[in-house]
């Protein structure tokens, strides 16, 4: 991005204004020891926003202060104000904010100007969005400011066709992704591509415990696969596919603590074990001779409190409710 | 064995409240917030007679918005704090509308501040102050910071409902429709997300919850009415808490993401979740990680020392707001509610400080002995 070699007060087309002087006022707090060319342009700044000029100049002069404080939110809204005076060509002003939301990809302000400008341009902006977050996610896959506009985009203008297939890429790449899984779930209950959740669940059930299965402790595909059913427990528990993922884990690593985890909420919700997956429990059982005689739950709070020390207080409290319930 | 450096914190929010360095130009905006931390810590290190409370309050003040003889309150224009003289201008011939660009995390700053040096918030004009905030909620319930539009989310929820508590009068806000927009944003996972959509996040999960219990919708214990369902989901909201605290004793803000000291105080919401474990036996814990976490501060304040003198190329303006915040709310909890000494949270808090103190100086070593850090581990997300 081009900007000034020198400060404001070097620019000819500056010459006949007087900066205003920051004033920091009565016995300052905190003040801060202003470098001298951030204070130039604050005071160049300040004496073009209080006689409200929309130029070119004080175009220019909004760039440079956005250049060495991207977070002012009131140089951007004077720049918003000077380019809906000017008609300024958007697509030109989209361009110049990308420049700097690479440079600054977590700054709120520069994420604000692009939505005001998206909203602006309308759907046929839509794609550009995309590709921009994208650039944006490949370099950091969690950025929250990058997914909270590419979700806004989708929802104000459009471009739902290839989000799924985007969030099966991300798994991919990271199957880790709690952002990427965050966004699966935004597509399958808002796409209106999609039918919603109640048509994708049983293809998302499935996809999900290919992901569990192959790194059971990866949190995330257990947390979306109970949230396929959310406000539903009744369906997770007749859905014998889930029961059976936890145990299927369970036969392999019975420390997995997601699996317990979720067993525990499917037992109470009213799963039934069949014999065969209570004989599943026994070799649990009698490696923890405390729980001969306890009801399914307790067992699993048990092996609980043994394998996820972290929160062994949080299984006790849990198990102590259960007996109060039952 | 290492005591907690009790007189080198006051010194360093001594040092803060005299100037910052000109990096700390990019948060100039926050100015009020950066003044926040520096009388709030030195409040908490039961330090504030070094300060003159008379002249902050005098500066406090000046920032805050008086409507103009003229002005109609009726147009939206928001009567709050600004948070720094670049946002301020009270120059008589500004011709711009917006000349007024007060902030509702500024007025939070700006109230917290006046609060802890004792000023009766009785005597500021809080009528128009609330009169105007209510003018800053949105159609879905949620807070706009600005009325010259800005992004809104569940930050500026929690800002709205702290600036009512302060002032205890809730006219400044539809308690019921910033309820809705919290609960649109809770997730399937049980976190709260900053928007309706987003990923479950540490910070959107504390602005969510303490919103509510200031507003009065939840009350203090809730995990004993963990079955009651009229507002949030809580057992899946405590699973999503309790989950965020990984291996290395810290506090991830979101799932599968590394640890960072700043979500052991987000993560503060299970004070109110999970009251009810208290009688486990955390009193041991906290007595044994007690010196590796004083050792840990003391580090982290030699960071911003080391910073400050140009050792090392640590930017102090992104270090200090957040160990600034760190040591504000770990010595806001331990010596202001000596009680909660032998709380979980406290306990989890201040192993995972140590802990993760420990990991991040690792870090920089690495960095700095070998000019890399492998990133492509699952600790580093």
């Amino acid at each position: 991005m081009e900007h000034a070699k020198s400060g404001p007060s070097s620019w000819p087309e500056l010459a006949d204004v007087v900066p205003v002087p920051h004033d920091d006022g009565p016995s300052p707090v905190v003040p801060i020891a202003y470098r001298d060319d951030f204070r130039e342009v604050m005071d160049y700044f300040r004496a073009l926003y209080v006689t409200g000029e929309r130029s070119p100049r004080a175009l220019r002069l909004t760039a440079e202060a956005i250049e060495l404080n991207p977070g002012n939110y009131t140089v951007w809204h004077f720049r918003r104000l000077i380019l809906e005076a000017l008609d300024f060509d958007l697509l030109e002003e989209m361009k110049f904010v990308g420049k700097i939301a690479e440079c600054n990809p977590k700054n709120y302000q520069i994420w604000h100007h692009k939505r005001w400008l998206a909203e602006k341009l309308g759907p046929d902006i839509a794609n550009k969005e995309h590709e921009f977050t994208m650039k944006i996610l490949a370099i950091d896959a969690k950025n929250y400011h990058a997914w909270s506009h590419r979700q806004w985009v989708l929802q104000a203008l459009g471009g739902w066709e290839t989000e799924l297939e985007y969030c099966n890429q991300l798994l991919k790449e990271d199957v880790f992704n709690n952002s990427a899984w965050n966004q699966r779930y935004f597509v399958i209950t808002r796409s209106p591509l999609l039918g919603g959740l109640t048509v994708v669940r049983d293809s998302e059930v499935d996809y999900t415990i290919e992901a569990i299965l192959a790194n059971p402790q990866n949190e995330s595909p257990w947390r979306y696969l109970k949230g396929l059913y959310k406000g539903e427990n009744n369906l997770l528990v007749d859905d014998e596919r889930i029961s059976g993922v936890c145990f299927k884990v369970l036969k392999n690593d019975w420390t997995c603590v997601f699996a317990l985890s979720l067993l525990l909420d499917l037992l109470c919700t009213g799963l039934q074990l069949s014999d065969e997956l209570k004989s599943t429990l026994e070799p649990i059982r009698s490696s923890h001779p405390e729980t001969a005689d306890a009801d399914p739950a307790t067992v699993v709070c048990c092996i609980l409190q043994k394998c996820d020390p972290l929160r062994v207080n949080y299984w006790s409290w849990f198990k102590a409710t259960l007996s109060q319930i039952s | 064995m290492q005591n907690f450096e009790g007189l080198h914190h006051v010194a360093f929010f001594d040092a803060i409240a005299m100037e910052l360095p000109g990096e700390y130009a990019s948060q100039e905006v926050n100015h009020l917030t950066l003044a926040y931390f520096a009388v709030g810590g030195l409040s908490l290190l039961r330090e504030l007679d070094r300060i003159n409370k008379d002249e902050i309050t005098k500066w406090v003040l000046s920032f805050q918005v008086h409507p103009e003889a003229n002005d109609d309150i009726d147009v939206g224009l928001f009567y709050g704090f600004c948070g720094s003289r670049s946002t301020q201008f009270p120059l008589p011939n500004v011709k711009d509308p917006c000349r007024n660009v007060s902030h509702l995390a500024s007025t939070y700053s700006a109230l917290a501040i006046l609060k802890i040096i004792g000023y009766d918030l009785a005597n500021i004009d809080f009528k128009t102050l609330l009169l105007s905030l209510k003018k800053l909620q949105q159609p879905d319930g949620s807070f706009m910071p600005t009325h010259i539009g800005a992004e809104t989310d569940l930050r500026f929820v929690y800002c709205a409902a702290a600036i009512c508590s302060m002032l205890d009068d809730w006219t400044g806000m539809d308690m019921l429709k910033a309820k809705e927009y919290i609960l649109n944003c809770q997730s399937y996972d049980g976190g709260f997300g900053m928007v309706p959509g987003s990923e479950s996040h540490g910070g959107g999960t504390f602005c969510a919850v303490a919103a509510l219990h200031l507003m009065g919708f939840i009350q203090v214990d809730l995990a004993s009415n963990i079955r009651d369902s009229s507002s949030i989901n809580i057992c899946m909201l405590l699973e999503w808490c309790l989950q965020r605290q990984v291996t290395n004793g810290g506090f991830q803000g979101r799932r599968n993401k590394p640890s960072d000291t700043c979500y052991a105080f987000w993560a503060q919401v299970l004070y109110y979740a999970v009251l009810t474990l208290r009688e486990s036996g955390h009193k041991a814990v906290y007595a044994a990680v007690e010196r590796p976490l004083q050792f840990a501060q003391t580090a982290a304040i030699m960071e911003i020392l080391h910073g400050l003198v140009g050792l090392v190329r640590s930017p102090v303006s992104a270090t200090l707001p957040q160990i600034g915040s760190r040591l504000f709310l770990t010595w806001g909890v331990l010596w202001s509610f000596p009680e909660t000494q032998s709380h979980l949270l406290v306990t989890t808090l201040v192993i995972s400080w140590s802990i993760t103190e420990i990991i991040r100086y690792s870090f920089f070593g690495m960095k700095e002995a070998f000019g890399f850090v492998r990133t492509k581990t699952r600790v580093w997300g």
